[in-house]
């Protein structure tokens, strides 16, 4: 039961201040990192590699 | 904590027929989400709304429905009923985002400058009430709504209790980034400048540090650390990364654990910016300040996370101390403790057989993957001008060659259908300027005048080496090969190209023009680059062959080469 909620709770608060982080660097443009074309180049290389390291063992 | 999720008893979801996916609960939700992702990005990207409203209620309402979303997930997946989609509901939204639109529009002809009156701003928030029930309702019917609200219950009030939390740490977070001396972000700067010139002491004892300014100086060089270049958003996406991936890999992770990587990780991000400062003052002190500004700034920022990314989810997946112990049915399938090891390692072996990704994706994305990670390497290195632009036709044509041997398995044969769709999309590509008669400003011309004939020549070659073979193969096995089919199944390469859905092609096409964008704005490439997508996936869907939609995307290249070359538009590349 604390191992759940503490879990849930971390969960819970990472989104809430990415979030809160998200929409202060889109509503600014402050960020040059949160660049939307940088920001896709740079999450297709990292979900794309990250797939590739998923991969499953050949049959 | 567990929910006692209750059984809807629907007869209909006892029913074996074959229901397409889109039609099932789980992923109209998913569209609901991605459709006002795609509001948000257009409201404040090429539309230039202000965000007004959005701004406030986004934070809640992401938190809010992911919450309920994660935990209400393995509920919503059992749900097998068909559910229609409302096209009468659907249309009403598109006609408030319409009306949203033309209020935008009226506001800014007549003289409010962009900015919103009192009227705009009433007129636009009973707007959004009306919409956001308007596309809920398009995706899932009302009684479906009630039934599921009522069978996944108390998760409504935690999804909503979760969202309230994220409204109140909303002014916290954002005092985060202030730079009062009483804000956090004061903080966080200190600590950066201090680290800083610590470690630039060890290199450059000769550098002056003004800590009331934030700034370092030398003769040739200047850098001025302001709250957001202090890690914040490192931080900020290290959160986000972390807390999306121990979701996904919860049921292999060991809480709490795997929750010590996480300060691990933004400690790790931390550390890099730290360096990734330092690493900016030596290069614009040792006379190159456009390539620190300009590339290495925001680009190695990236390169950091996407490492410091990897590390994280590699350790969960290999450190045995934050990964969960095998359960005993697993562990000894045979009933008995601690029973045959032999067996077990039969059943875990046809486990990670049946889990991950096809082996065959390392061929169809590995090519495209080294052509991004080369972009992101030769921009750091560079300023406005891309000067190590042939590394990315070198790590292209290197990871091409070594999968050739699985890849000359595809069918690259092509037909005349091929080079006709190329040149479509060519004509398709350049229509804006060619029908404004304007070229886009671009330095890349005088850029590449300021070099040597040799050099510029090898340049240009290795451009359009690059566009014309690496660049066509590379994308076509990533967008069409991999992703068009991957949308459709696991085993991607068990598709067959005429095989691909309505559904497949259209995101497919989606992701390559969002990969096309400049710039935020740029909406002018994501739709021509949607369209491009769009018509080589049909060649390919059409012929069945990788080698039309490769050939097709070659002659768009060429071409376009042909046209910067001779016209000077080098605004194009």
């Amino acid at each position: 039961m604390t191992k759940n909620l503490l879990k849930y709770s971390f969960v819970i608060l990472s989104l809430a201040l990415s979030s809160c982080t998200a929409a202060y660097g889109m509503a600014f443009k402050r960020l040059p990192e949160v660049d939307p074309s940088l920001a896709i180049s740079g999450l297709t290389l990292l979900a794309g590699t990250l797939a590739v390291l998923r991969v499953r063992r050949k049959k | 904590m567990r929910f006692a999720l209750r059984s809807t008893g629907n007869p209909r979801s006892q029913s074996s027929a074959p229901i397409p996916f889109h039609c099932l609960l789980l992923w109209r939700l998913y569209f609901l989400a991605a459709i006002f992702a795609l509001e948000a990005v257009l409201v404040l990207g090429p539309l230039h709304i202000e965000p007004g409203f959005h701004l406030g209620v986004s934070p809640v309402a992401i938190v809010a429905f992911a919450v309920f979303l994660g935990l209400g997930h393995p509920w919503l997946k059992a749900q097998r009923e068909r559910i229609p989609f409302g096209f009468i509901f659907f249309g009403g939204y598109l006609a408030c985002v319409a009306a949203e639109i033309c209020i935008h529009a009226v506001m800014a002809l007549h003289g409010a400058g962009g900015g919103f009156s009192n009227a705009a701003v009433f007129a636009t928030t009973a707007i959004f009430f009306f919409k956001v029930p308007l596309l809920a309702l398009a995706c899932v019917p009302l009684r479906l709504w009630i039934r599921m609200i009522r069978a996944t219950s108390p998760l409504w009030f935690y999804a909503c209790a979760a969202g309230v939390v994220s409204w109140s740490l909303l002014h916290p977070s954002w005092s985060l980034w202030t730079a009062s001396s009483a804000g956090f972000g004061r903080v966080f700067q200190t600590a950066t400048f201090a680290s800083v010139q610590a470690l630039l002491r060890l290199v450059r004892p000769d550098a002056v540090a003004n800590a009331a300014a934030f700034s370092v100086e030398s003769p040739r060089y200047l850098m001025e650390i302001a709250p957001s270049c202090s890690g914040m958003e490192g931080f900020g996406l290290i959160l986000a990364f972390t807390s999306i991936w121990l979701w996904y890999s919860r049921k292999e992770c060991r809480f709490p654990h795997v929750l010590l990587l996480i300060p691990c990780g933004l400690g790790l991000i931390w550390i890099l910016n730290v360096v990734r400062l330092c690493a900016l003052f030596l290069i614009g002190d040792a006379g190159n300040p456009e390539v620190a500004d300009v590339g290495f700034h925001s680009r190695f920022g990236w390169i950091a996370f996407t490492a410091v990314a990897l590390a994280f989810s590699m350790t969960t997946q290999r450190l045995s101390w934050v990964r969960k112990a095998r359960s005993p049915v697993l562990s000894a399938p045979d009933g008995a403790p601690g029973g045959s090891s032999e067996t077990a390692m039969v059943v875990r072996e046809k486990l990670s057989q049946q889990q991950g990704e096809s082996p065959a994706i390392r061929a169809y994305l590995i090519p495209f993957l080294a052509i991004l990670a080369a972009t992101f390497v030769s921009r750091a290195a560079s300023g406005y001008f891309d000067r190590f632009y042939p590394l990315r036709f070198i790590a292209a044509a290197i990871a091409l060659w070594y999968f050739w041997p699985e890849l000359k398995k595809l069918n690259w044969r092509f037909g005349w259908i091929a080079p006709a769709a190329g040149a479509a999309v060519f004509l398709v590509w350049i229509a804006p300027a060619w029908w404004a008669h304007q070229q886009a400003a671009s330095r890349l011309g005088a850029d590449l005048a300021a070099l040597s004939p040799a050099a510029r020549w090898a340049w240009i070659g290795f451009r359009v080496a690059a566009a014309v073979v690496t660049v066509p193969i590379a994308e076509e096995l990533a967008f069409r090969g991999y992703l068009a089919r991957r949308f459709v199944s696991r085993d991607f390469d068990a598709v067959l190209f005429p095989s691909l859905t309505a559904l497949s092609i259209g995101l497919s096409s989606v992701v390559f023009g969002l990969m096309h964008m400049q710039n935020m704005e740029d909406w002018q490439h994501l739709l021509v680059g949607t369209l491009a997508g769009l018509a080589y996936v049909l060649v390919l869907r059409s012929r069945g062959r990788m080698g039309d939609a490769v050939v097709a995307h070659a002659v768009s290249n060429l071409l376009l080469a042909a046209w910067v070359l001779g016209t000077g538009d080098w605004a194009q590349w």
